[in-house]
């Protein structure tokens, strides 16, 4: 009696164990390339964005100027206003759109089971992203890499004259392994931190001679330089870039059309800038002649035999979607200016980020 | 041949002071008391000084995000008639419990000493005291004055409940706390998946807790049952979840569940990281109500059957509520590791408490300034308090059961 009871005990626990085990071996595999369909009753993303009427977008909740919450509870940033750009271009309205807050952890396991159905959360696109965990990345929202930042006074000018100096740096993250690798045939002391707070504090205290990070962090940093410690001014940013961060919005495999739409919403911020329509005047082109800007924004087009006609771009969203776009957050630009451009506390400047036609890397393809 | 009674030795006469005869018995404990107790000091003045030091505007701005989230700016009237509500829930069950105590001293001839306003704000002091920072630290008076019609509404229904002694008045206590349930999220409310701030974890801790208590309460049973499958599935799922730290249950509850089940009938990340805390604190509470179970003598089932009580009654009538009196003071304790746990839900992006204290940093007006000593203080202060609350009353209720002294 008392055997089989034990034995009863045992069936159930290794039939539980197993169950258990199968589950976890799930939710690791479909990360592989086998999950490529879109998931979710198996039917295009913007179908089941359309009937639920607004898009679920990942995004952060802590980096500044990216992505954060404002004192309301509002999301604010570069990247949420991506977010409300593609609301606007699918629905006309800036707002339908659900703020998913994602660690980075996180952040491809709730695209690959569609939780969300964008994540626009200051990714870098990377191959092995693409190739493994089941993301299309899209357009590259803005272009960051990784820097150096030095005392002014420090007379360092370029990386290579840095040997035999202690350089701070945020520990167990790839800009560490970046640096190693710049720093290769350099002697030079990593110190390395987990916040950006501790850098600093070592920083003012003298026992960093070099800080390591996005440059976008670091611009960030520096422009809100204590005064009593000089300010900005005693600190600058090297030229050198040593490593390619392009960050942008990226979806599930699997499902082109909604990968298109992603695409050109990007793309129509940047278009719009090159046109040089922005939110304020982008109703007063009714009555430009210049056709690209006609089709851009939707409006009708007398073609030689007189016959008029909207273009449409065949990508599922409504003709006028780009009109919407920059009436709600305003062309690449704007974006830019309100959320991270030399105005606001992270003082960036356009640099590689500007238009291809100011020597930038943004260079929209046609809308036609 | 004489019987002797024996005595237990009694405390003797007030000697040394406490701090003589516990901190300053030999020399080295008196050397090992100064050293310590002067880097005590000099900690809490550094910290005192660091705060103060601080900017704390940070803390004003974004007192609402640290309350309630992300809460719709245009409803928080619901959260202040939400609160209202459970004043009147918490105001009412008080006086409901000193009825009761009135009631059975009245029938066994015991003297009765009511709880006094005065032995109210002792117990609660350090509640007022942090709902007295909070007040300071916000910008209009309506906040004030929101507070003390909520602590009024506490005290009337308080004052009426001492009046009242009938079952009638629990069911009032769960009507008025599902009313002030259904005042947030009903009738074009917001759900709890989108609550965050302190309000998440509060609701974590609570809804987790009534959740998990059935669920332990059939499992600790489950794990004392005579049939063979349910006793093995009760002790499997008590021993698998709690030989998992909460974190991986957490993890497992946000990332299994999202790829398990269909997008129509997945529920939402709150609700997840809900199950999964409701599952790990009934593994938890079935412990607790075991150990329970094992401390009501075996004569009291004898003598339930000697009566004539059939088995379901014997364990409803006799064992069970004298098991969960004794469960009272452990329940308590989990209780409070379950509040401060809530805040592990953070390492999922939810905005409760911990994570807001986090997330505030990143806005431009804070932006690298090393406000973070200020907001998480802010946020450990919040939880200091209302686990040390929870605990002294834990102790009071010990102490008034007698457990631990029959």
């Amino acid at each position: 009696m008392k055997r089989d009871r034990l034995t009863a005990l045992i069936a159930v626990t290794a039939l539980t164990i197993a169950a258990c085990t199968t589950a976890a071996g799930d939710t690791t595999t479909t990360g592989g390339p086998g999950a490529t369909g879109p998931v979710g009753g198996g039917g295009s993303v913007l179908a089941a964005v359309m009937d639920r009427g607004s898009i679920n977008c990942g995004v952060n909740n802590a980096v500044p100027g990216f992505g954060f919450v404002d004192a309301d509870g509002n999301h604010v940033g570069f990247d949420i206003d991506f977010c409300h750009a593609l609301a606007a271009a699918v629905f006309g309205d800036p707002d339908a759109v659900e703020f998913i807050d994602l660690t980075a952890e996180q952040r491809f396991t709730a695209l690959q089971s569609g939780e969300i159905d964008v994540l626009i959360r200051n990714t870098t696109w990377t191959s092995s992203r693409d190739g493994t965990l089941g993301a299309t990345f899209l357009t590259t929202t803005f272009y960051d890499g990784q820097g150096m930042m030095v005392r002014s006074d420090s007379g360092f000018t370029s990386i290579d004259d840095m040997a035999d100096t202690t350089i701070c740096v945020l520990s167990g993250t790839t800009t560490e392994l970046n640096l190693a690798t710049r720093m290769t045939g350099i002697g030079y002391t990593p110190s390395t931190f987990d916040d950006n707070g501790q850098i600093q504090a070592a920083f003012l205290e003298g026992a960093c001679d070099g800080w390591t990070s996005d440059k976008s962090q670091l611009a960030g940093v520096r422009s809100a330089w204590p005064e009593d410690d000089g300010g900005p001014e005693a600190l600058t940013i090297l030229d050198e870039t040593f490593s390619k961060e392009p960050l942008g919005p990226a979806v599930r495999d699997g499902d082109a059309q909604w990968a298109q739409i992603v695409d050109w919403v990007v793309i129509a911020t940047i278009q719009a800038e090159e046109f040089g329509i922005t939110q304020d005047n982008v109703n007063g082109f009714a009555d430009t002649e210049n056709n690209d800007i006609r089709r851009f924004l939707g409006l009708e087009i007398t073609d030689a035999e007189g016959n008029t006609s909207v273009f449409d771009a065949g990508l599922g969203l409504p003709a006028d979607f780009a009109a919407e776009v920059v009436a709600a957050v305003g062309n690449y630009a704007e974006i830019y200016d309100r959320n991270v451009g030399p105005d606001t506390p992270l003082g960036l400047e356009r640099g590689v980020n500007a238009l291809w036609t100011n020597g930038g890397l943004h260079y929209p393809p046609p809308h036609r | 041949m004489s019987l002797e009674t024996v005595r237990p030795t009694l405390p003797a006469a007030p000697g040394p002071s406490w701090a003589r005869r516990n901190l300053f018995n030999t020399w080295y404990n008196g050397l090992l008391t100064t050293v310590l107790g002067g880097l005590l000091f000099a900690g809490i003045w550094l910290g005192a000084r660091a705060v103060a030091g601080f900017d704390i505007t940070i803390l004003e701005v974004n007192l609402r995000l640290f309350m309630v989230g992300e809460f719709p700016r245009d409803q928080l009237w619901r959260p202040w008639l939400s609160g209202g509500f459970l004043a009147a829930a918490i105001g009412l069950a008080a006086g409901l419990i000193q009825a009761g105590s009135r009631e059975r001293a009245a029938r066994s001839g015991l003297p009765f000493t009511p709880t006094t306003p005065r032995d109210v704000v002792r117990r609660l002091a350090p509640v007022i005291g942090l709902v007295v920072v909070l007040l300071l630290l916000t910008r209009t008076i309506t906040p004030t004055l929101l507070t003390v019609v909520v602590a009024i509404v506490g005290i009337v229904f308080n004052v009426s409940g001492r009046r009242l002694h009938s079952r009638w008045g629990w069911v009032g206590v769960g009507a008025l706390v599902v009313a002030g349930y259904l005042s947030l999220a009903a009738f074009g409310g917001v759900g709890w998946e989108d609550w965050g701030g302190l309000h998440l974890n509060v609701f974590l801790t609570l809804a987790g807790l009534l959740f998990a208590f059935p669920v332990g309460i059939l499992l600790a049973l489950g794990r004392r049952s005579a049939l063979p499958v349910i006793r093995a599935l009760s002790v499997t799922f008590i021993e698998v979840v709690r030989g998992v730290p909460l974190i991986a249950v957490l993890l497992f509850g946000a990332f299994a569940i999202g790829f398990l089940l269909p997008e129509e009938v997945r529920p939402s990340q709150v609700t997840r990281m809900l199950i999964a805390i409701t599952a790990f604190e009934a593994a938890y509470v079935a412990e607790v109500i075991r150990g329970g179970l094992q401390a009501v003598p075996h004569g009291q089932t004898e003598a339930a059957q000697s009566l004539g009580l059939p088995g379901r009654k014997t364990m409803a009538l006799v064992v069970m509520p004298q098991a969960l009196r004794a469960s009272i003071p452990p329940m308590v304790g989990q209780f409070i590791s379950l509040y401060k746990d809530t805040t592990l839900v953070a390492i999922l992006g939810i905005g409760e408490l911990l994570e807001t204290s986090f997330v505030v940093n990143s806005q431009p007006d804070f932006l690298g300034k090393g406000l973070f000593v200020v907001t998480l203080a802010f946020a450990g202060l919040i939880f200091w308090v209302g686990s040390y609350t929870m605990s002294r009353e834990a102790r009071r209720l010990e102490r008034r059961l007698g457990v631990g002294e029959r």
